[in-house]
C-alpha cells in the first residue's frame, strides 16, 4: 500500500502552495481561498495519520476542521463584504493604515498591466434584476 | 452669660469651616446661585457668637485678667528617646488649644462683623460669575483661618493659620486666573509674603529654642521676661516682625498689596484691607510683652511704620486707579498702626495705651476701609468694571447710596471729628508724642516720627478727598462699558442708545440692594464706632488693657486726657488736606495739572510708586534671571549628553521603522521566513 | 518510477532541493505581475518539478497498481489545481481551481479509508463554501477585474520562503519515515540465511558488504525506538563474523536475534488496519470521546451565524 510519507508530502505541498498564495495574492477572497487550501493540506495529514494508526481520531479532527472552516468562512465573508463596502475594492493593500507614523504607504508605482478582460473573455454574469442586452425586437406596430 | 463658653468658642472657627466644606463639595452641583447662603449664615453665626463672647468677657469681673483658655487636643509631639545622643533641645509638644482675651475678642468682632456684610455684598457683586461657588468656598475658608489665627494660643497654631490666610489670599487674588495679570499678581503676593514668613518661622524656632522649649504664648513670654533683655530676644522679635512686615505689606515688602487688587473687590475689602493684612499688627500686639523687652525692636517697628505710612500716603497722592489709591492708603494706615505699636515703650515700661491705640485703629480701619473698598466695588459694578478715576466723574447723581457711603468712609479715613478715624488716629499721635517726650533714648526719633505722622494725616485727608471729588463730583462722566456690561438693575433693560444719551444718562446706575445694604450698615459703623467705643467712653482702651497680655506685665496706663493741642494739630491737618483737595479738584479743576507739571520730578516719583518694583527687579530679579540662564545653559549641556545617549536607540528604531508598513501580508511573510529558517535548522540538526 | 536504480540515487538533500528550486522558478514566473510573466516556461518548470518530486520523493512499497495510479492521479491533480489557484489571475477561475483541489483531496481521503469525510468535504467545501465565495466575488466584482488581481506582493521572496519551509518539512519526513525496502531485502536475506546453509556461506564470504549494508540501515533508521538493540545486534554479529572461520551455531543465533530486531523496526512503520464500519465508528467516537468538542463546535457555528448577520446588517444610522 502507499506509505504514509507520500500523503504527508502531498499535504505539505498543498499547505505551502496555500501559504504562498496567502502571502502573494492581493485579492481578499483569494487570500481566503489560499487559507482554505492550507486547511486541506492539514486535513490530508490528519486523515493519513488516522489510517496509519488504525483509529478514527484523525478523521474526527478533520471533521472539526471542516466545522471551524465553515464558521471561519462565514465570518470572513461578512468581514470582506464590510471592507468592500468601505473601499469598493477587494484589494488588501488598501488597508495599510496601521503602519508606523511618518511611513509612506506602499503604492503600485509601475504601470498598470494591460487589461485582462479581453484576454479572459468569460461570459459575464449579469447582476440580478437587470435585463441582458439583446437585439431589440421589432415593434408590432 | 456664657454657660459653656468652650463650645461657643470652638464654633466660631468651626462654622466657616463647615460652610467652606459644604460650598466646596456641593457648590457647583447643588447650591449653584445659592452658594453664598452657607457663607453668609456661617459668618453671621460667628459674628453673633463673637458678640456674645465679647459681652461675656466685658461682664466678667474687671479685676482679674480677662483670659479664657480652651483646652483642645494634642496636635503632635516629639520625644527624646532615652538612648538617643544628647540633644541640645528638648521635646516638642504642641496642643491645639484656643484662648480668648480682650484682644482676641476685638479682633473677632472686626473679622466676623465686617466679614458678614462683605459676604452679603459679594452675593450681589459676584452674581453670575462662573466661579461663584468657588469664591464663597474660599471666603469661608478664609474666615475659618482668620478666626483661628486670632484664637490660637501658641505660635505654631498661629503660624499654621497664618499660612492658611496667605493661601486664601492667593486663591482670591488669582480668582480670575484667566487674566495673566491676576496670575502674576497672585504669584507676587504669595512669594513676597513667603519672604516675611520665612523670617517668622525662624523667629518662632529661636523662641522655642531659647525660651522654655515651648511655643505657648504664656510660657514663652514668661521665660523671656525672666531672661530679660538680650540680643537673642531682639533678634527673635525682629524675625517675628519680618513676618508681620510681609503680611501687613510694610516697607520694604509692601509691593505685593497694590497688585493684589487684581482679585475681586469684595476679597480686596475683606482680605487686603480689613482683616488679613492686619494680622501682622495683631501678631506684634500679641507679642507686646516680648517687644517691650527690646527697645531696639520697638524702635525698628516704629520706624518701619512711620516710613511706610508716609510712603503709602505719598504714592496714593497721584494714583489714578481708585482701588490702588485705597490699597496704598491701606499700606499707609497699617504703617500708622505699627507706628503706634512701636511707640509702646517708655523707660522699660509697656505703654498699654499705645498698643490699645493701634488695635483700636485696626478696628475702626476695618470698618471704614472695608466700606471704601465696597463703595469702590459698587462703582465698578455700576460702571462696567472701570475703576480709572480719569474716566469717571459726577457719579453722585447716578449712584446716590454709593456716593454717600463713600463719603462716610472718606471722612472717617481723613480723620475728621467726630468720625471713627479721628479718634483712633488721634490716640496713635498722642502715643507717639508721649514716646517722643518721655522716652530716654530715642526722643528725637520719635519726635520726627510724630511729625511724619502729622504730615501723613494731612496727606491722607488730601488723597482721600481727591479720589472722592474726582469720582463723585464734577462733570458727569460714565464710561461706555457701563452700558454694555449687564448689571442687574431693573432700569437697565432699555437698549443703550447714543442718541438718547441725555435721558439715558440720567438713569440710575445704583447697585442692587444686596450690595447697598452692607454699604449702609458699614457706613454707620464707620461713622460712629470710634465715638461709641472710645471717643466718648474710653471703653475700648480699658477693655484691651485688661487683656492677659498686659495685665500680667508691669505696664502702666497713662491718664486719658483730652489734649487740645493734639486735637488742634490733627484737625488742622485733616481739614487742610480736605480743603486743599476741594480747592484743587472742585473749585479750580485745572490747577491739579498745573501743580503736577510744576512739581514734575516729585509727581513722577509718586506716580511711579518710587520705582520700587523696578528697583527690586534690577537688584533681585535680574541677578536671579542671570543665574537661572547660566543654570539652564549648564542643564542644556547635560541634557544634550543624555539626549545623545537616547539618540542611538532612536536612530536604530528609525532603521527598523519601515518593517511596520501596515501590510498584513508582509507581516505574514516575515513570520513564514523565520518559521522556514527554524524548520530547516531543525531538519539539519536531526539528520546529524 | 522508483529509486530502485542505485546509480540514479542522488543524496537526499539534492533530491529534495532540485524539484523545489524548479517550483520556486515556476511560481515566480507564473504569479500574476504586470510584465515579465513567462507562462510557458513557468508551466514547464512546474510540471517538471511535480514529476521530479513524484519520482524522487515518493515510493510505492509494493502497493497494487490501481492504488498507485489513483494516488498519483489524485495527488498530482490536487497539486496542479493548487498551483493553478495560486497563479490564476481571474479570481473566479481560482475558485474553480480550488474546487479541483478539494475534489482530488477527497479522492485521497477515499484512498485512505475515509468515505464519510470525502462526502462531507465535497458537500461542504465544493458545494457550499466555494459557491458562497463565488457569490461574493460576483457581488464585489460586478464591474470587472480589479487592478490588484494583476499584481502580487513579494512573489519571489514568498515563493522562496514557502518552498524553503517545504524543503525543511520534507527532510524531516524523510528522516522520520525512511524507505523501508532495503531493510526488507536485508531481512529476507537473513531469513534465507537462517534456513539455508548456502546463503549463510554467501554472507560469511561477503561479510564486509553485509555489515556495511547493516550499518547503512542503522544510520537510516536513527529515528526508531529500537535502534539501540539493532546496533547491539550488529556489534554481536560483527564479533562473531570477525574470525577466519566463524562459529556456525553462534552465527545463526546472532542472525536470528538480528532478524527479530529488524522485524520490530519494520513493524514500527507498518500501518494498522482501520475499523471496518467508517461512519458508525466516527459517530461512536464523536458522541463518546469527543462529545464536548462536538458541543463546542455546534456553539461555534451558532455564534458565527449570529456574528456574520450582525457584522453585515445595515441598520439605519450605522455607517459601515
Amino acid at each position: 500500500m502507499i506509505p504514509l510519507s507520500n500523503y504527508l508530502i502531498v499535504g505539505a505541498i498543498l499547505f505551502v502552495l496555500g501559504m504562498i498564495g496567502f502571502l502573494t495574492r492581493r485579492n481578499l477572497i483569494l487570500m481566503f481561498l489560499s487559507a482554505e487550501m492550507m486547511l486541506q493540506g492539514v486535513a490530508i495529514n490528519l486523515v493519513a495519520f488516522s489510517r496509519h494508526h488504525g483509529n478514527l481520531h484523525g478523521q474526527v479532527f478533520t471533521l472539526f476542521i471542516i466545522t471551524v472552516a465553515a464558521c471561519e468562512s462565514a465570518i470572513a465573508l461578512a468581514l470582506i463584504l464590510m471592507l468592500y463596502r468601505q473601499r469598493q475594492s477587494l484589494d488588501v493593500s488598501l488597508w495599510q493604515d496601521l503602519r508606523e507614523p511618518g511611513q509612506e504607504p506602499a503604492l503600485d508605482l509601475d504601470e498598470p498591466p494591460p487589461s485582462i478582460e479581453e484576454k479572459l473573455a468569460d461570459p459575464k454574469l449579469i447582476p440580478a434584476g437587470i435585463e441582458p442586452a439583446r437585439p431589440r425586437e421589432d415593434s408590432y406596430d | 452669660m456664657i454657660d459653656n463658653p468652650n463650645i461657643l468658642v470652638w464654633l466660631i472657627p468651626a462654622l466657616p469651616l463647615v460652610s467652606a466644606v459644604i460650598t466646596a463639595l456641593l457648590g457647583s452641583r447643588v447650591l449653584k446661585s445659592y452658594s453664598h447662603v452657607p457663607t453668609v449664615a456661617a459668618a453671621a453665626g460667628s459674628c453673633v457668637l463673637s458678640v456674645l463672647l465679647l459681652l461675656g468677657l466685658a461682664l466678667l469681673d474687671g479685676q482679674q485678667s480677662l483670659q479664657l483658655k480652651i483646652d483642645g487636643f494634642k496636635w503632635f509631639s516629639t520625644h527624646v528617646l532615652p538612648g538617643d545622643a544628647p540633644l541640645r533641645f528638648g521635646a516638642l509638644d504642641i496642643r491645639f488649644n484656643l484662648q480668648v482675651d480682650s484682644l482676641t475678642a476685638v479682633m473677632l468682632i472686626a473679622i466676623t462683623f465686617v466679614g458678614t456684610f462683605i459676604a452679603v455684598f459679594s452675593s450681589g457683586y459676584m452674581h453670575g460669575d462662573p466661579g461663584y461657588p468657588r469664591f464663597f468656598a474660599i471666603m469661608s475658608l478664609f474666615l475659618f483661618s482668620m478666626t483661628g489665627l486670632v484664637l490660637a494660643d501658641n505660635f505654631l497654631v498661629l503660624y499654621a493659620f497664618w499660612e492658611g490666610v496667605g493661601l486664601c489670599s492667593y486663591l482670591l487674588v488669582v480668582f480670575w486666573f484667566q487674566k495673566p495679570s491676576a496670575a502674576a499678581a497672585a504669584r507676587k503676593a504669595f512669594l513676597v509674603t513667603r519672604l516675611g514668613d520665612a523670617g517668622m518661622i525662624l523667629g518662632i524656632m529661636l523662641l522655642w529654642a531659647r525660651f522654655g522649649n515651648s511655643l505657648d504664648f504664656d510660657t514663652v513670654f514668661g521665660q523671656a521676661a525672666l531672661a530679660g533683655e538680650s540680643s537673642v530676644l531682639t533678634l527673635a522679635c525682629l524675625l517675628l516682625f519680618c513676618g508681620a512686615v510681609g503680611k501687613s505689606a510694610q516697607f520694604p515688602l509692601h509691593v505685593w498689596l497694590p497688585d493684589a487688587m487684581e482679585g475681586p473687590t469684595p476679597a480686596s475689602a475683606l482680605i487686603h484691607a480689613a482683616t488679613m493684612v492686619t494680622a501682622g499688627v495683631y501678631l506684634v500686639a500679641r507679642c507686646s510683652r516680648l517687644f517691650a523687652l527690646s527697645p531696639t525692636a520697638q524702635l525698628v517697628v516704629a520706624c518701619i511704620g512711620g516710613v511706610t505710612a508716609l510712603l503709602g500716603a505719598l504714592i496714593a497722592l497721584t494714583q489714578t486707579d481708585l482701588k490702588r489709591v485705597l490699597a496704598y492708603s491701606t499700606i499707609s494706615q497699617l504703617g500708622y498702626m505699627f507706628l503706634g505699636l512701636g511707640a509702646g515703650l517708655i523707660k522699660d515700661k509697656l505703654i498699654v495705651f499705645a498698643v490699645a491705640a493701634a488695635i483700636f485703629h485696626l478696628f475702626t480701619h476695618a470698618f471704614f476701609k472695608a466700606l471704601l473698598f465696597l463703595s469702590a466695588g459698587s462703582v465698578m459694578h455700576g460702571m462696567g468694571h472701570v475703576i480709572d478715576m480719569r474716566r469717571l466723574g459726577g457719579l453722585r447723581k447716578v449712584m446716590p447710596i454709593t456716593h454717600w457711603s463713600f463719603l462716610c468712609g472718606a471722612v472717617a479715613l481723613a480723620g475728621l471729628i467726630p468720625f471713627s478715624g479721628f479718634w483712633s488716629k488721634d490716640e496713635i499721635l498722642e502715643a507717639v508724642l508721649q514716646a517722643g517726650e518721655h522716652s530716654d533714648a530715642h526722643n528725637t526719633v520719635y519726635l520726627v516720627l510724630f511729625a511724619t505722622a502729622l504730615i501723613t494725616a494731612a496727606l491722607t485727608a488730601f488723597y482721600t478727598f481727591r479720589a472722592y471729588f474726582k469720582t463723585f463730583w464734577g462733570e458727569l462722566r460714565i464710561p461706555d462699558e457701563a452700558y454694555h456690561h449687564g448689571h442687574s438693575t431693573p432700569h437697565d433693560h432699555a437698549e443703550p442708545n447714543d442718541h438718547q444719551a441725555n435721558d439715558d444718562r440720567q438713569k440710575s446706575f445704583e447697585s442692587p440692594s444686596s450690595m447697598t445694604l452692607p454699604l449702609v450698615v458699614l457706613a454707620i459703623g464707620a461713622l460712629f464706632v470710634g465715638l461709641i467705643f472710645e471717643g466718648a467712653t474710653h471703653w475700648m482702651g480699658d477693655f484691651l488693657a485688661k487683656s492677659a497680655v498686659f495685665v500680667q506685665f508691669h505696664g502702666y496706663t497713662p491718664e486719658h486726657g483730652f489734649d487740645w493741642l493734639m486735637f488742634g494739630l490733627s484737625m488742622l491737618c485733616a481739614a487742610g488736606g480736605v480743603g486743599l483737595a476741594a480747592w484743587m479738584y472742585l473749585v479750580k479743576p485745572g490747577i491739579a495739572d498745573t501743580v503736577a507739571s510744576a512739581l514734575k520730578p516729585a509727581y513722577n516719583l509718586s506716580l511711579n510708586r518710587f520705582w520700587f518694583d523696578e528697583i527690586y527687579a534690577l537688584l533681585i530679579v535680574a541677578p536671579l534671571t542671570l543665574f537661572a540662564t547660566v543654570c539652564r545653559l549648564f542643564d542644556s549641556i547635560v541634557d544634550g549628553i543624555v539626549d545623545l545617549v537616547g539618540l542611538l536607540p532612536r536612530q536604530l528604531a528609525r532603521g527598523l521603522q519601515p518593517i511596520q508598513n501596515g501590510l498584513v501580508q508582509f507581516y505574514a511573510l516575515v513570520t513564514v521566513v523565520f518559521v522556514a529558517a527554524f524548520v530547516i535548522v531543525f531538519a539539519l540538526w536531526i539528520r546529524q | 518510477m522508483t529509486i530502485a536504480n542505485a546509480n540514479f540515487d542522488l543524496a537526499i538533500p539534492w533530491r529534495v532541493a532540485l524539484p523545489l528550486i524548479l517550483a520556486v522558478m515556476a511560481l515566480y514566473y507564473l504569479l500574476p505581475k504586470p510584465r515579465n510573466r513567462y507562462v510557458v516556461a513557468g508551466s514547464a518548470a512546474g510540471l517538471f518539478a511535480i514529476v521530479l518530486a513524484g519520482v524522487w520523493l515518493t515510493r510505492t512499497d509494493g502497493a497494487p497498481i490501481a492504488e498507485q495510479f489513483l494516488f498519483y492521479a489524485f495527488s498530482g491533480l490536487a497539486i496542479l489545481g493548487g498551483g493553478l489557484m495560486v497563479t490564476q489571475r481571474n479570481p473566479a477561475r481560482a475558485a474553480i481551481s480550488f474546487a479541483l483541489v478539494v475534489l482530488n483531496v477527497c479522492g485521497l481521503f477515499l484512498l485512505q479509508g475515509a468515505p464519510f469525510l470525502m462526502a462531507a468535504t465535497i458537500i461542504i467545501y465544493a458545494g457550499a463554501i466555494i459557491v458562497t465565495f463565488l457569490f461574493v466575488l460576483m457581488l464585489a466584482q460586478q464591474t470587472g477585474f480589479s487592478d490588484a488581481d494583476d499584481r502580487t506582493r513579494e512573489p519571489f521572496l514568498a515563493s522562496f520562503a514557502g518552498f524553503a519551509l517545504l524543503g525543511g518539512t520534507l527532510l524531516v519526513i524523510e528522516h522520520t519515515f525512511p524507505d523501508s525496502r532495503p531493510l526488507a531485502e536485508l531481512i529476507t536475506k537473513i531469513e534465507q540465511a537462517v534456513q539455508d546453509k548456502d546463503e549463510l556461506r554467501a554472507i560469511t564470504e561477503d561479510k564486509q558488504a553485509f555489515v556495511a549494508a547493516l550499518h547503512h540501515e542503522e544510520s537510516r533508521h536513527k529515528g526508531s525506538v529500537n535502534i539501540n538493540k539493532f546496533a547491539d545486534a550488529i556489534t554481536d554479529l560483527e564479533a562473531t563474523l570477525n574470525p577466519q572461520n566463524p562459529n556456525r551455531i553462534q552465527l545463526s543465533r546472532d542472525l536470528s536475534e538480528m532478524l527479530a530486531v529488524g522485524r520490530k523496526i519494520q513493524g514500527e512503520n507498518a500501518a494498522k488496519p482501520l475499523p471496518a464500519a467508517n461512519v458508525a465508528g466516527l459517530g461512536k467516537l464523536l458522541f463518546t470521546d469527543h462529545l464536548l468538542a462536538v458541543e463546542l463546535g455546534g456553539t461555534l457555528l451558532l455564534v458565527a451565524t449570529i456574528g456574520a448577520i450582525a457584522i453585515t446588517s445595515r441598520r439605519a444610522g450605522r455607517k459601515p
